[in-house]
Order: C-alpha cells, then sequence, then structure tokens
C-alpha cells in the first residue's frame, strides 16, 4: 500500500495527457483500418488500458482477442466493472506471462453477475501476481470523467467510510466549503481506451444504444482511443441527429468495423448473452486455478484465438442456429422494424 | 392465501425484501437476488415502485423479464430516463434514491458489508485468500441512498464482530452522528434480510437487533448463527411463510430459468460455488444462496 503523500499517476498525468491531445492530429478524416493494425499501432507494453462497456454488456471483446494474439507485457487495466474483457487477457497471462502480462488493474468490480466470478481474477489475485487497486463504480466512472474534463480529481461521497479509501490513492480531505470531509479522486487518464459501440462513421463519430455506460468518458480521458462497431455507417447518418453522437471523432484514432465485436457478451439491439460459451470458457480456466491443469484453457486459446486470424473467424466458429439465437433473445428485449 | 411448504431459503429472502419495499418509492437495484424482489415487488403490491440500475436505466416497467445484469438489456426498454454510470450515481448522491438494495459476503452488528476479500487485511490485501468481486456500486449505494436493504445468507463466518474488509459503510463503529462525521450521506442500513430473519438495527446504538425469525426459526437459533450478540425487539414475530403463489411467481413468471434463484443447493470442495457472487461458507446440504453484491 503507497502512502496518499506520495501520490503516483499509474497512467498519463493531467499535464501529460494534456500534451498529447495538443500533439495530436485532430483532424475529421478516414481512420478506418483493420484492428490487427490498430491493436499494433496504438497500445504499447507497459499502458493503461481504459476498457469500455459494464460487466458483459458491450464490451471490447474483439478488441481483446487481437490484443492477447498481439502480446503485451506489463499493462495496467482501468475499468468500472467488466466480465469478459479483462478475462480474456488475464486468461493469456496465466498461459504464458512472457507473452502476455498486465501487471495493475484499477476497477470496481470483476465478475459476471449471473454467470458467476471470474476465475482469472482469482487465480491472478490469490497468488498475488497483479497489483490491485479497488475503487467502487461510481469511484471509477468520476475518475474517468475528471480525466475527460481536464481536471486532476474529482469530489464524491463514494468511498467514504469504506476500506477503499486505505487502499486506494483516494484523499479525504476538508470541503473547503461545507467543512465536512469529502473524498478526492485522482483522474484516470489512460494511453487508450478500447471501446466497442453500435454504430459509427468512418470518422470514429460514435452512436451508442442502451447504457453509455462510462465510454464517453474513458474515450475523451485517453490519449487514444480504438473502437469497433457493429455497424460502419454514412457520416451523414450518423450525424442526422447531433446529439446521437456520444464520442465524437475528435477523440477515436482507429475505428474498425466488427459486427459480434462484444460476444459472447451482450450487445443492445443486436444480440443477448451467450452465458453457455462464457461458461465454457470459465469452466477451462477454474480447472488451471483449482487443478494447476492449464491444458484444457490451452486448448481453448489454441481453437479460439491463436487458431484464427481475425474475430470474425472466431464468430464464424458458432453455428448459425447460435447466433441467431443470440439476436433472436435480443429481439425480445427489443424490438425493431427491419 | 395458502401458505407454501415447498419454498427455499432463497424464496423467502426474495419475499422479505419484496415486502419490505414500499410502492412508488424510487430502488436502486443490485444484481442478483434485488432484481427478483423488485420485480415481485412490481407485479404485487408495488406496481408504481421506480427501479433504479447503476448501468443508467430509471424506472423500467421490466416487462421484458428479468434482468442478468443492472447494464442488462432488459433495464433499457421503456426506462424513462436512460444515460450511463456517472448520470446513475449523481443522481443518487444528490438524494433522488430513497433505498439502496446490495448484498455482500460478510457482514458486522452496524450493518457494514464486505464483498471485496477474505483474507488478512490489510498486509494480505494484494494476496488475498479469496479474492471476490470487489464493491461495484454498493458502497456507492451505502454511501449515498437514503436507506440500504442489505441481503446476506446467516452463517457464523459471515456475521462477523469485525469485517475483513469494509466495502460498503453502514453504520461505521456505531457511534452517534458516525456517518455524518465521515461525510456520508443518508440514515444508514434499514433492514438486513437473512436465511433466517428480518433484522433491523437499533435507534440509539446501533446495533443489529432481531425483528422477525422465518418459520422454523427462534431467536435462539437465529444467535446460534451469528458471530456477535444481536439484539433482539419487543415481540419478535414469526415472518409467514410464502404463498404458494408468490412461490409460482417466482419460479414460473420471474426467474424461470434459475438465473438467480436456484432450485438445489450447489457444492464445491473449497464451499466457494464458481456461480456465486460470493463464497457460501455453509455444511453441505444447506440451501445455497446466490446474493448479490454488485450492484
Amino acid at each position: 500500500m503507497e502512502k496518499k503523500s506520495g501520490m503516483y499517476w499509474t497512467g498519463l498525468s493531467p499535464d501529460e495527457a494534456r500534451e498529447k491531445l495538443v500533439n495530436k492530429d485532430k483532424s475529421m478524416r478516414d481512420k478506418r483500418m483493420p484492428l490487427k493494425q490498430a491493436v499494433a499501432e496504438f497500445i504499447k507494453d507497459g499502458d493503461n488500458v481504459g476498457i469500455g462497456g459494464f460487466v458483459n454488456i458491450r464490451q471490447p471483446i474483439a478488441i481483446t482477442h487481437e490484443m492477447v494474439r498481439h502480446g503485451f507485457k506489463e499493462l495496467t487495466l482501468s475499468w468500472q466493472s467488466a466480465g469478459m474483457a479483462p478475462d480474456y487477457l488475464a486468461g493469456a497471462m496465466m498461459l504464458d506471462p512472457d507473452r502476455f502480462s498486465i501487471k495493475r488493474i484499477e476497477m470496481a468490480y470483476w465478475a459476471h453477475e449471473a454467470f458467476g466470478l471470474s476465475p482469472m481474477f482469482r487465480y491472478l489475485a490469490e497468488r498475488g501476481l497483479i497489483e490491485i487497486e479497488d475503487w467502487s463504480n461510481y469511484n471509477m466512472s468520476a475518475r474517468f470523467k475528471a480525466g475527460a474534463m481536464g481536471l486532476p480529481f474529482l469530489p464524491t461521497r463514494g468511498p467514504l467510510g469504506s476500506d477503499i479509501t486505505q487502499t486506494s490513492r483516494t484523499n479525504v480531505v476538508d470541503c473547503p466549503f461545507t467543512g465536512r470531509p469529502i473524498a478526492l479522486l485522482p483522474a484516470c487518464n489512460p494511453d487508450v481506451a478500447i471501446i466497442h459501440v453500435q454504430a459509427a462513421d468512418m470518422y470514429g463519430n460514435c452512436i451508442i444504444r442502451g447504457t453509455d455506460c462510462t465510454c464517453a468518458e474513458i474515450a475523451m480521458a485517453s490519449a487514444h482511443t480504438i473502437v469497433t462497431c457493429e455497424q460502419l455507417v454514412a457520416h451523414e447518418l450518423v450525424v442526422s441527429n447531433p446529439k446521437d453522437v456520444i464520442i465524437p471523432f475528435l477523440a477515436v484514432d482507429a475505428i474498425v468495423e466488427v459486427p459480434f465485436g462484444s460476444y459472447p457478451g451482450a450487445c443492445r439491439r443486436h444480440y443477448y448473452f451467450d452465458g453457455e460459451h462464457i461458461k465454457q470458457f470459465h469452466a477451462a480456466a477454474e480447472t488451471m486455478r483449482k487443478e494447476g491443469r492449464s491444458d484444457l484453457l490451452q486448448a481453448y486459446y489454441a481453437e479460439n484465438i491463436f487458431g484464427v486470424e481475425t474475430f470474425g473467424d472466431f464468430i464464424s466458429k458458432f453455428p448459425f442456429e447460435k447466433i441467431l439465437a443470440a439476436q433472436t433473445a435480443e429481439s425480445f428485449n427489443y424490438e425493431r422494424l427491419a | 392465501m395458502t401458505a407454501s411448504t415447498d419454498y427455499t431459503a432463497q424464496e423467502i429472502i426474495v419475499v422479505a425484501g419484496s415486502k419490505i419495499l414500499e410502492d412508488r418509492k424510487v430502488v436502486f437495484v443490485g444484481t442478483g437476488l434485488p432484481m427478483v424482489a423488485s420485480l415481485l415487488a412490481k407485479l404485487t403490491h408495488a406496481p408504481g415502485l421506480i427501479p433504479v440500475f447503476e448501468a443508467g436505466a430509471v424506472g423500467p416497467p421490466l416487462k421484458v423479464g428479468l434482468p442478468l445484469s443492472v447494464g442488462d438489456s432488459k433495464t433499457f426498454t421503456s426506462a424513462t430516463y436512460l444515460k450511463g454510470l456517472n448520470a446513475a450515481f449523481e443522481m443518487t448522491q444528490r438524494g433522488f434514491a430513497d433505498i439502496g438494495f446490495i448484498g455482500g459476503a460478510e457482514v458486522d452488528m452496524y450493518g457494514n458489508l464486505n464483498s471485496t476479500m477474505i483474507g488478512n487485511f490489510p498486509d494480505g490485501y494484494q494476496k488475498p485468500k479469496v479474492r471476490l468481486p470487489g464493491s461495484g456500486g454498493a458502497s456507492d449505494m451505502a454511501a449515498s441512498c437514503e436507506r440500504t436493504i442489505l441481503i446476506v445468507p446467516h452463517d457464523k463466518r459471515k456475521f462477523n464482530k469485525k469485517l475483513q474488509y469494509v466495502t460498503s459503510p453502514g453504520f461505521l463503529d456505531g457511534s452517534p452522528n458516525a456517518r455524518y462525521n465521515v461525510g456520508l450521506q443518508g440514515k444508514g442500513p434499514y433492514r438486513v434480510i437473512t436465511t433466517k430473519a428480518i433484522l433491523d438495527f437499533d435507534e440509539e446504538t446501533h446495533r443489529m437487533r432481531i425483528l422477525q425469525v422465518f418459520p422454523g426459526e427462534t431467536v435462539e437459533s437465529v444467535q446460534a448463527a451469528t458471530g456477535f450478540e444481536l439484539l433482539v425487539a419487543p415481540n419478535v414475530s414469526t415472518f409467514p411463510a410464502p404463498t404458494v403463489e408468490e412461490v409460482r411467481m417466482i419460479r414460473e413468471d420471474i426467474d424461470p430459468t434459475q438465473a438467480f434463484v436456484k432450485r438445489s443447493p450447489k457444492q464445491t470442495s473449497d464451499g466457494i460455488d464458481s456461480n456465486d457472487q460470493m463464497p457460501f461458507l455453509t455444511p453441505k446440504n444447506e440451501r445455497m444462496l446466490h446474493a448479490s453484491q454488485q450492484s
């Protein structure tokens, strides 16, 4: 545990984040590129990576698969609540830490609600293999928001009275106006944001359906943003109602059309969870956590990640009926005209 | 109303939780059993209940079924307001949420909750014996909802004098104005619903108090399953068994796939079910509780 007096930044400091943006090409240009290129170009070893979505909703799964294929070392991962995205990265570390490693996580929740705990998180944490900084959902959301606002901190009530104030960089001070204690949370400015959305244009203007999660804040706080989208559509369509644009092109560096980019998680209007596949992946990791046997997890990665070129190839492995079922399940949640 | 003779510990928790929710109030709903209880309340005595989910949905009618996540697509359909996490928590901090409905793996006599880790704190924080999912939104709800309802499976190892980690603050050390003094808002925990009883908190000492026991339980049996001394309210009554119709609604209408309300117990070698949000360290054959702490 670090002393509060010795403040340190685990992503970009507010000044560095400002400097990166000042020097960035912010022009409205065609940012389409293959996912492989986007990951290689905008993510580096040691980066702080901000992960979009919420638990298994609209998580950037395709991007995490590509990150695993590329291999990265000593990453810091930041999110509020997440499931499958950090699971894929952590599973890669369990199998071969020389090829993929996570140094630190800053987050509120890593599990799967109805689909159970994360065996990957338990494996890494209970062996002391990663640094953990616990926050709450509002804490992490406010930290990204501070970063997006160009401020070094935001005051919140959130962690007051909780041991989160002891194990994080929270600074509890007396409010200069009321005199009562208030928690100051340091901004989170990741090096790179990874985000999946429903629709975008080639410049990176993004439309999100369902919850916004904390995606806009993460993108605006980060030095770079990689976005995958279900549908790449004409610019005119995206800006037909400018208020629909929740992440502006200014914040985006790469845009890639990846249908089913959050699968086996869910994506509003497009597909519901594939709980069966989530459980199958977890069973392989749970075997390694409990019995030390890595063969099942190894086989999962060999087949689904290292054995394919692209995320589209991974999706192609699912039978048509399975994909249709995920779409049909979502159509009960949200009925839409063709 | 025929009383059911075949119901599980989770089902009576759901019914108790549902009955505590008042119509026309705003309830910030955590994942798992609080979602089932809120839906049951909405379908029975509280059609005007306004559920809020931390991923952003405010006031959805929940007519497309039980959400599997507090960010589930089912929470967005016909919601009256929908932004993201910051907006939901800012509303709560402002005072829009009457009740927060949360759970934890461990609770103390002042209603503080742990959903972070089991092990040696602070020295073992970076290498816990069992790593739990973390706060999610629970600590924010505990900090800013006007009142909170807590769900914790009743077990001596879960009702402890001292928590291993305080994730979500209740009455802290129980001292007068403890919450106010550290900067918190809201009046703190209102009820604790367990597998054995419904408890509240003494107004002066803020200590946990037995209010009602579930059928088959007594003040003594509840105390015996608790790792600290409980206060006892005057005239402790027995909470009635769920009705046949309530059990049918839970099993057939609300959670037919047993996403959260399981019919049969599951047990693993280390007492931790990977299908659970939190470990449930009970003897074999006891009903498993899939409660919630992510909220």
